[in-house]
């Protein structure tokens, strides 16, 4: 979670470049807008610049494939998951079980196919829940301003005071689940806990895109013509402010499933009977000596799949940021 | 067209007070930027009242108090007879169609995400009544020709236009209401020279095709003698100098206004012996601590006893035929005005006419 | 109340020896959308003790061939591609960085528009300003502060050794820009160039900027490159001057010459286009159209879509190199002489 907090500070900067325009370049090279070419937006511009990116399409092909691999287990394997036979414990990969047998027995290869549906779905609700959270509380504080961006500041700070994992294990044991609990709400416990102690980058960076964005001239402009705050807002204020926010909460969608993945390896997180990537580096800890293969797989999935979405922030960031060009 | 003597804008004793606080969550003030303090003129229908002073005068912030983007600390402002911040809802909302502003800075005063057709037809639809639904594409097409744009550009994003251009799109999108009053807050300092005598005529053509009434706001003399029939001039918060633009350049009272004329460069470099200079010294004090008695005292060569106790106030003084606001005013020519006849000017009016007789 | 008289003789060669040739400058920059030419066969010089004022608008290269000059050009996406800038003969574009690290502030010094940001916020102005002795000259700690309050003083910053330890932030920007220029002349340079030196000022803390460094100029017989957009700046203090267009010196002239008697069509379009504050009613006439984009300039004169002179020539044949109109008036326009004599009118 540590990216959200450096990356505070760098988007607060950053938020400037959300609201100007490219620069024309001053004195020098990109000069004036070349008459009769069709018409490009800034979104236009940004889309050219990431389909030309390597870094953007790797990346986006691996996350294309977890996600199918997480809403269709069934084309990536036949076995079921549910399927363990003692007798294969902790045996070896094999040209029968591709990626070896873990302690009850279960193929790891399909228990890793089917652990990326919730891996990212923990990651997508807690990215989706933080920015509504976020996006609300930084646009109240950012646009109302006065006592109202105080208080919302100040719960802000106490929030980002918790450390994370404290925090989340403080509210999930204070939600205990156990066996009989449906696996959706077990996985919406955790996405509660990582949302409620994650919110607060998110509303710091919008709240500082929007009170730069409020000063804008074009603002003004409306306000002078009479128009509405619900209008400014969603006209204005926020098509203008929240790049940064869709940046930063790509990079922290990685962040999220790797924090699933530590909560479940602290037995906190995720339980059995859900299928994670953290329950299996869980299991897989202690015989990491005798076993290896059974750390290996899901650490793999894990890692790639962190590193392909903070990957992705990283090339999103680069083509928004119109000082790059 | 010329200007009448009806007033569309009375402004009165003017106040506006920026509170400086202390505390985060208790905050206690501990003092007031003064940015406008006691200002009154009246701005009369078809004129263009220019606005002078330099950076921290108070100009922008009268400005945002005329187009009630900030609301003032004391005073008045009568939209043909109507106090404009007693206005609620309806009425005030149906009174901003009257005023307009155009900002200095052609950047950031376009939404970067509206094409220039959302950007100039938002008026109407805020504003709905203006004008039905079926003929706004053809009214904003309307507006963009009048500014001299092509109308085909209403598809396009700001940032594929030039300074200059998009300075037109802010005043297609000021004029889309029919307002008689437009405030120019800076608007061509930010343009190129070549440039902004372009936007300055187009102000002055849309001025008798609409009957427009300016206030022109700038910190550059010349553009404002150029456009304005009055002038004031400020200085701290406060107007020193009022009076027709013949008056103010031709025969300066005020001590403050003299050394801002002086200190205008004449692109004549003949002119270079013969100009005398008056170079202040010092900076403008703040105007959180604005000095007592007269504000110009502490960079005034007049300055008496009287300037610190007592403040001037802005009246017509004997031998000055404009409101002067110093104890010691005097009419005093420092920059000849010359006639276009007088100088041997480069071919300004080379037309394409006189091009082709020669060629002939 | 000073009395700032900036007139000088007119003559063509009255200012000493060669200081500063820039010869044949091209820059450009190549950019994701295209080469822009910013630059293009720049050519100027400047003596010992004259004023040369660069004028041109945004885009037309002004700042540009400053830069690179100096050698602070962004490269990339900046490159210089050909060309020479000789000081007092030695080519500086043929040396290596560190050598001519020497060059910069000890003998070519700049200051910028922008003193705010000129200026590092987290130190105060002296140690900055002694930064300059203790870096280049190897002076001691307090010697060097001792030389920084004497500058300061000499660019007339009041109570300059209670200041002294004072942060940018909390100077105007007047006093800014006058801690700039001790920054520049602080290692006593021979060439001072001043991108738009007072335009962030007001008008009366620009007059003041102007004569501070007239004085300093006249005194320290430095040669001043002034790059500007102001025409009544230049009226003011300049000995020659150079209009810029595109990339290119449309005209060179003596500035008394230039006013006067204009030899290209730009030149006297914006001195027809700029109201004047010693003059009412006269009628602006506007330069048509647009500043040509640097990634495709017509063919031929770059001024030609905006002419309201053009022939057929000029749409074909650039007027490169210059016309010479007498010695010390160039025009990079085919029909210099019936500009000059107003026989288009």
């Amino acid at each position: 979670m540590s990216d959200v907090n450096s990356a505070d500070a760098a988007f607060s900067a950053g938020t400037a470049t959300a609201a100007a325009e490219p620069p024309t370049g001053g004195d020098g090279a990109s000069g004036l807008p070349a008459a009769g070419e069709k018409p490009r937006s800034l979104r236009g511009d940004a889309w050219r610049d990431l389909r030309g990116n390597p870094i953007f399409l790797v990346s986006a092909a691996l996350i294309a494939i977890m996600v199918v691999m997480a809403a269709f287990p069934g084309w990536f394997t036949t076995r079921p998951v549910g399927k363990a036979d003692l007798s294969l414990s902790r045996q070896p990969p094999s040209s029968d079980g591709w990626f070896g047998y873990d302690l009850q027995g279960y193929d790891i290869y399909t228990r890793t196919i089917y652990g990326a549906r919730a891996s990212i779905l923990v990651g997508v609700l807690s990215t989706l829940g933080t920015m509504a959270v976020g996006v609300v509380a930084g646009v109240t504080a950012g646009f109302a301003g006065g006592w109202v961006d105080a208080v919302v500041s100040r719960l802000t700070d106490v929030f980002f005071a918790i450390p994370i994992l404290l925090g989340a294990i403080l509210v999930l044991s204070s939600f205990p689940s156990d066996v009989e609990t449906p696996e959706l709400v077990i996985i919406l416990k955790v996405v509660a806990a990582l949302v409620i102690l994650g919110w607060t980058g998110v509303t710091r960076i919008m709240r500082s895109s929007v009170i730069q964005v409020k000063q804008a001239d074009f603002v003004q402009a409306a306000r002078a013509l009479g128009a509405s705050p619900v209008r400014i807002i969603v006209k204005h204020v926020l098509p203008n402010s929240i790049q940064p926010v869709i940046v930063v909460s790509t990079i922290n969608l990685g962040g999220f499933i790797g924090a699933e993945a530590t909560l479940s390896f602290l037995g906190i997180g995720l339980q059995p009977p859900v299928v994670s990537w953290g329950i299996a580096i869980n299991d897989a800890s202690q015989y990491l000596r005798v076993s290896p293969h059974m750390l290996l797989f899901p650490s793999f999935f894990l890692s790639i799949t962190v590193l392909a979405f903070i990957m992705l922030g990283d090339a999103v960031r680069d083509a928004l940021d119109p000082k790059l060009r | 067209m010329g200007p009448s003597a009806e007033s569309v804008l009375e402004v009165r004793d003017l106040v506006k007070h920026f509170p400086l606080t202390q505390g985060i969550v208790f905050q206690r003030q501990v003092g007031a930027v003064k940015a406008v303090d006691g200002v009154s003129f009246d701005l009369h229908k078809g004129e263009t009242l220019g606005v002078v002073g330099e950076s921290g005068c108070g100009k922008s912030t009268l400005a945002k108090l005329l187009m009630v983007l900030e609301r003032p600390t004391a005073g008045q402002v009568k939209f043909k007879g109507q106090d404009i911040y007693s206005l609620k809802g309806k009425a005030f909302k149906a009174m901003r169609r009257n005023i307009q502003i155009v900002f200095q800075d052609p950047y950031s005063s376009l939404n970067p995400r509206m094409t220039v057709g959302d950007i100039v037809g938002e008026p109407f639809d805020i504003h709905p009544e203006v004008a039905p639904r079926k003929d706004r594409r053809r009214k904003v097409q309307e507006l963009l020709e009048v500014v001299g744009l092509s109308p085909e550009h209403i598809n396009r994003y700001p940032h594929q236009f030039s300074g200059g251009q998009r300075q037109r799109i802010g005043i297609a999108r000021g004029l889309a209401l029919r307002p008689e009053v437009i405030i120019c807050d800076e608007p061509v300092s930010a343009l190129d020279v070549s440039v902004q005598a372009q936007v300055i005529n187009l102000f002055e053509s849309l001025q008798s095709e609409f009957d427009l009434s300016y206030m022109f706001i700038a910190h550059d003399l010349s553009v404002v003698r150029h456009i304005s029939d009055r002038v004031a001039v400020m200085y701290l918060g406060k107007i020193v100098e009022i009076g027709d633009e013949s008056q103010i350049y031709g025969a300066p009272s005020h001590p403050y206004t003299q050394a801002l004329l002086s200190a205008v460069p004449i692109p004549d470099p003949a002119q270079r012996a013969s100009k005398a200079q008056i170079v202040l010294q010092g900076d403008v004090p703040s105007p959180a601590n604005p000095p007592s008695g007269c504000r110009f005292r502490t960079r005034c060569w007049k300055v008496q006893d009287i300037c610190s106790s007592e403040e001037p106030l802005l009246t017509i003084r004997p031998g000055i035929s404009h409101p002067s606001a110093c104890h010691f005013a005097e009419q005093t020519q420092i920059v000849e005005t010359l006639t276009p006849e007088d100088v041997a000017l480069p071919p300004a009016a080379a037309t394409q006419d006189g091009l082709t007789q020669d060629l002939a | 109340m000073t009395l700032l008289d900036t007139s000088k003789p007119g003559s063509p060669e009255p200012w000493g020896t060669p200081l500063l040739d820039v010869d044949n400058l091209h820059v450009e920059f190549r950019t994701r959308d295209g080469i822009a030419r910013a630059v293009n066969g720049v050519s100027y010089s400047l003596r010992e003790g004259e004023t040369l004022a660069v004028l041109g608008e945004s885009g037309s290269g002004k700042s540009v061939t400053a830069q690179a000059i100096m050698g602070i050009l962004d490269t990339p996406p900046g490159y210089v591609t050909q060309g020479a800038v000789r000081f007092r003969g030695e080519d500086l574009l043929a040396m290596s960085e560190s050598q001519r690290r020497g060059y910069r502030g000890t003998n070519i010094a700049m200051i910028f528009q922008d003193a705010l940001s000129s200026l590092n916020p987290v130190f105060s102005v002296g140690w900055q300003i002694a930064e300059m002795f203790r870096v280049h000259k190897g002076m001691g700690k307090k010697a060097a502060m001792a030389k920084a309050v004497e500058l300061m003083e000499l660019v007339n910053i009041p109570a300059a050794r209670e200041r002294v330890r004072d942060y940018p932030h909390q100077f105007s920007g007047g006093m800014r820009q006058r801690i700039m220029i001790a920054m520049a002349i602080a290692l006593d340079p021979d060439v001072l160039i001043a991108d738009e030196p007072t335009t962030a000022l007001d008008v009366t803390v620009q007059a003041q900027i102007m004569q501070l460094l007239k004085e300093l100029q006249r005194e320290r017989n430095m040669g001043l490159i002034l790059i500007t957009h102001d025409l009544g700046v230049v009226a003011d203090v300049a000995d020659r001057i150079a209009v810029m267009y595109a990339g290119r010196i449309v005209e060179s002239a003596d500035v008394h010459d230039i006013y006067a008697r204009p030899a290209h069509p730009y030149t006297e379009g914006l001195l027809a286009s700029i109201p004047r504050v010693d003059m009412k009613g006269q009628e602006l006439s506007a330069i048509k159209g647009l500043p040509p984009n640097l990634m495709s300039v017509p063919p031929g004169c770059p001024f030609n879509p905006r002419c309201p002179y053009v022939q057929d020539i000029c749409r074909e044949k650039e007027p490169q190199p210059p016309y010479q109109v007498d010695a010390s008036h160039t025009s990079a326009c085919h029909f210099w002489k019936e500009v000059r004599d107003g026989s288009f009118r």
